[in-house]
């Protein structure tokens, strides 16, 4: 009880000691692999902020890195997330709670023995499993949106049923921001 | 088959269809050079050579019908423009043919050509039909398509298809990043021309009932959505306001209104909204994907795929959304409805396990015939004259597209040539 006290007066009176300081903002971020920033935003960089933003392909590089792969596949016909898609996509949920100002467009993709205007709706399909999934996970809705390639982007060249089943994916693909900072909002103020 | 042959001289020349011993009658029409009163140079050539081209263009029309067989211009007499009105029975009586095209070419003061074709019965001497036409020297071309279209339609009671047009998808590029480009040209492969430029990938051209308008699938924006634009480019817009996506667009028969595909949250339905926008009618709710709308001749019922019950099947459903049921119970998975232009059958693609190919069945799903069996054949499309289909054909192994056509009355499909890599094709179902 006495030692929660002291504890408690020693964080009350740092608080206390702290004085006002502007922010100072960091040098900009050197080398490639780093965005300028846009117009209008001097330097970046705020209290809570989480490092420089970076590159897209770094922060692909780094997804897969982090989450394993940015690709889920499926079965024909399916659009049931297996458990190896499951852990696959709980490891991205994470990487992109971490990464809160980046967004993902979540593209479906069927395969080439589906027709047409079937592949385009099974697309849609297993993209919306996949966000539905990150969104149970805990990543903002705000953050996701899905499209269908349908059977228009095959990942090979060649036409075999064993090789055209590959294309049933899945795959989280990571956009740039329209401006360098993604929350249109002011510099917040650091606490007096 | 179903020609009007009573009255007619005919060759019964047997011929073997699609492996059914299908005695088939060829009526044989004799297809002279079109005389001119006075050969006179215009824009499109002499009009002499144009007499001779536009006979050679109705034969090669009229050799794809497998009902007729033409025969000429070479080997023929030739005769004056006055007998073109009136022939001379006698003189044509021995050339072995139960019917004679004749006609004329002439130029007039104000650079155009008068285009005139009559088709005669000779067993009967008497008129079938006749065509004339005031054209631009250089669009000679059209005025044969359109004759040829009136001779098919007086021999077998069905329209045409020499004067129609097909739209379909040029694919360039790699097979993993392909560009893809709306292309149109006339049936026959000719008159060939881009639509879009490659720079969005556009999937599924529909062309209006009159060949005027095109409905198409484009990526513009990220979002895949339905646009509508005229045939010569312009008027490009976007069909539905929605933050959603929408594909598979079809008109329906009387060209106001247009029903298509919507995905919202993973669930596909189809919606129906008029030609120039509005808010769309939504006519299925299952929660199966509900896609390939496609309307019957007299607009009263929609066909099209859903996969309600599992694999997917074809569904008809009248216009409104109700009374939806399954009529195809022929096995497979059985996809991309297409009702034909005399609201006779119904083409579809099948995938049996091992490959697609391409078939027909009747409204109720009767009468359910296979007409192709290549590796993967799909996405049916109907002549005018419900008589022929345009189809995609991919090859095994190098995932090669082409176009194809087949009659309902099976055979061998045809190669219908293209510059680049053909799919997605669509048939006009313009009117002669």
């Amino acid at each position: 009880m006495i030692r929660s006290i002291i504890l408690l007066a020693a964080f009350v009176g740092s608080a206390a000691s702290a004085q006002y300081q502007p922010y100072p903002y960091p040098p900009p971020p050197p080398g490639p692999g780093y965005p300028a920033p846009a117009p209008g935003y001097p330097q970046p960089g705020y209290p809570g902020m989480q490092g420089p933003v970076l590159a897209l392909p770094v922060l692909e590089a780094d997804l897969r890195a982090k989450a394993g792969s940015d690709t889920v596949r499926f079965g024909r016909d399916s659009y049931v997330l297996t458990p190896q898609a499951q852990a696959t996509l709980t490891a991205q949920a994470q990487w992109l709670i971490q990464h809160p100002f980046v967004r993902a467009s979540i593209e479906g993709h069927a395969d080439g023995r589906q027709t047409r205007d079937y592949a385009f709706a099974l697309g849609e399909r297993r993209a919306a499993a996949v966000r539905n999934y990150l969104i149970a996970s805990g990543v903002p809705p705000q953050q996701l949106q899905i499209v269908s390639w349908g059977r228009e982007r095959p990942t090979t060249a060649a036409a075999h049923d064993a090789t055209w089943l590959q294309n049933s994916r899945v795959v989280t693909v990571l956009k740039q921001q329209e401006s360098y900072f993604p929350p249109q909002q002011p510099i917040p103020q650091p606490y007096r | 088959m179903r020609l009007s042959i009573s009255n007619l001289a005919l060759f019964a020349a047997a011929m073997v269809a699609g492996g059914s011993a299908q005695a088939q009658s060829q009526l044989v029409i004799a297809v002279p050079q079109l005389p001119t009163p006075r050969n006179v140079e215009t824009e499109g050539g002499q009009t002499g050579v144009i007499g001779i081209q536009i006979a050679q263009q109705i034969v090669s029309d009229l050799r794809t019908a497998g009902s007729i067989y033409p025969t000429g211009p070479d080997g023929l007499r030739h005769y004056t423009p006055t007998e073109a009105g009136a022939p001379l029975y006698p003189n044509w009586a021995n050339i072995g043919a139960g019917a004679l095209v004749t006609g004329y070419v002439q130029a007039r003061d104000d650079g155009r050509i008068t285009v005139a074709c009559y088709l005669y019965d000779l067993k009967q001497r008497r008129e079938m039909t006749r065509k004339g036409f005031v054209v631009d020297p250089k669009e000679w071309r059209r005025a044969a398509h359109r004759c040829a279209g009136a001779f098919f339609t007086a021999v077998t009671k069905r329209p045409g298809h020499f004067d129609s047009r097909i739209a379909y998808v040029a694919a360039t590029g790699s097979r993993t990043v392909p560009v893809k480009r709306i292309a149109i040209m006339n049936w026959d492969g000719t008159d060939h021309s881009y639509l879009t430029q490659g720079g969005v990938t556009v999937t599924s051209p529909r062309l209006s009932p009159d060949g005027q308008r095109i409905a198409y699938m484009s990526f513009a924006g990220g979002m895949p959505h339905v646009r509508v634009m005229d045939v010569d480019g312009s008027n490009d817009r976007q069909l539905v306001q929605s933050q959603s996506m929408s594909f598979s667009p079809r008109f329906s028969p009387d060209g106001r209104s247009i029903a298509f595909s919507m995905a919202v949250d993973g669930n596909t339905d189809i919606y129906v909204v008029d030609v120039d926008g509005g808010f769309p009618r939504r006519l299925t709710t299952t929660p199966g994907v509900d896609t390939s709308p496609s309307f019957s001749p007299d607009e009263s019922r929609i066909v099209f795929e859903s996969d309600r019950g599992g694999a997917q099947q074809i569904y008809v459903m009248d216009a409104d959304g109700s009374g939806q049921r399954r009529i195809s119970f022929g096995g497979g998975a059985n996809s991309a409805p297409v009702w034909s232009p005399d609201g006779e059958r119904i083409a579809f693609a099948r995938w049996t396990g091992s490959g697609i190919g391409i078939g027909v069945m009747s409204p109720t799903g009767a009468d359910e015939k296979m007409l192709t069996s290549g590796w993967q054949d799909e996405a049916p499309s109907w002549a005018p004259d419900s008589e022929w289909l345009v189809f995609q054909r991919t090859q095994q192994g190098t995932g090669a597209t082409s176009l194809h056509t087949v009659t309902v009355g099976g055979g061998e499909p045809k190669l219908l040539a293209t510059p680049t890599p053909g799919a997605d094709p669509n048939w006009s179902g313009a009117a002669q």
